[in-house]
């Protein structure tokens, strides 16, 4: 009998799956997000997701891995063209504070796992597709509001490619899916 | 930890002044890759040129700057012929050649009345015994050939043939011509 041998996807996805699942704590976003950089005038305001397992390892700092997916919207004569990118990231978060509340700063480094822009090239849509180094830079607020915690943050990211970067800032709020307790009162 | 992140935000930052995005850069490499034909020349000190990106993509028979091997016009004579297309005409020149090298290929006034170009609609020609045109090819290699060219043309006033009316002979000067990675096609 032929045994299954697991593909390089599917290792992936269940080291992914450990990771999540032993995280203390994880959470989710929803936010606005902008290209910025040399030729990206014709961005509009694009949209950003992510979900984030978080592992304490102090009352002051985190260690993250989050999986994001953005999506940048190009007006440039052609339907539905634009870039979207998929990374995965490992971050450093410390609060200030170091309570684990407040302010907070996350540097990140990853890598993109899927990356597409389709653009008008000569009358054409072409899609260009890529992956590359992720670096970001986020700052942001932990609060409660009521008996929710909420984080309201602005990241800088750029991923690079051949030879080039997309960068592009995003605000957003963070909603805890599971939240486990710090010595913190709240 | 603390002493990273400065070294972190300069890395970020120096890795976003990459001057191209993603896909630019990749537009970029692909261009280079299926290269690009060019030809420009001066008529009396006014500029023509164009470029024809991955021009080994044109069809043999119809094409915008190429050079294709065929039959001289009742003969069963091989010939090669250059033409040229721009928004300001177009140009031709042959090479009375069966195969088709590095070298020096000129006519004169003496072959009779030979077209070589259109400029804004007049016609200018090789008509007058001062008259010429010469190209250098100084490569091929690859079925690409470059080079360069100049000549001394006279303007059709009307066109009447055999009673064709010329302009002042010689009074069209053809200067800083060149041509590079101009496919030839079989």
């Amino acid at each position: 009998m032929r045994a299954l041998k697991p593909t390089n996807t599917m290792l992936k996805g269940i080291l992914a799956s450990i990771l999540f699942f032993i995280a203390v704590n994880a959470e989710a976003q929803l936010g606005v997000i902008k290209m910025v950089g040399p030729n990206t005038g014709q961005y509009s305001f694009g949209i950003g997701a992510y979900v984030k397992g978080i592992f304490p390892v102090s009352q002051a700092a985190d260690l993250t891995l989050e999986l994001g997916a953005n999506l940048f919207f190009l007006n440039d004569g052609g339907t539905g063209d634009g870039t979207a990118v998929i990374p995965i990231k490992a971050g450093y978060r410390y609060s200030l504070n170091g309570t684990g509340m407040g302010f907070y700063v996350e540097p990140q480094v990853g890598y993109n796992i899927y990356g597409v822009t389709s653009e008008n090239v000569d009358g054409y849509t072409k899609d260009l597709t890529f992956h590359g180094l992720v670096l970001a830079a986020g700052t942001g607020y932990l609060f409660m509001a009521g008996k929710t915690p909420l984080d309201l943050n602005l990241h800088y990211e750029t991923v690079i490619a051949h030879g080039g970067s997309d960068n592009y800032v995003s605000l957003g709020l963070t909603f805890y899916l599971r939240f486990g307790k710090r010595d913190t009162d709240y | 930890m603390k002493q990273l992140l400065p070294v972190f935000l300069i890395t970020l930052f120096l890795s976003s002044c990459l001057k191209q995005t993603i896909a630019d850069a990749m537009l970029a490499d692909s261009e280079a890759q299926v290269g690009v034909a060019t030809m420009s020349y001066e008529v009396n000190g006014n500029t023509v040129t164009t470029s024809v990106k991955d021009p080994d993509s044109q069809s043999p028979t119809a094409y915008q700057l190429g050079c294709s091997k065929t039959l001289y016009y009742g003969t069963t004579i091989p010939i090669y012929s250059l033409d040229f297309l721009s928004t300001s005409g177009d140009m031709g020149f042959i090479f009375y050649s069966d195969s088709l090298s590095v070298g020096h290929y000129a006519l004169n006034g003496s072959y009779g009345d030979t077209f070589v170009l259109n400029y804004y609609n007049t016609a200018e020609f090789v008509h007058d015994l001062s008259d010429s045109i010469s190209f250098n090819i100084t490569s091929y290699s690859h079925g690409h050939i470059s080079g360069n060219f100049s000549g001394r043309l006279t303007p059709m006033i009307t066109a009447g043939n055999p009673n064709n009316t010329y302009g002042a002979p010689g009074s069209v000067l053809i200067t800083n011509g060149s041509f590079k990675n101009v496919p030839v096609f079989y």
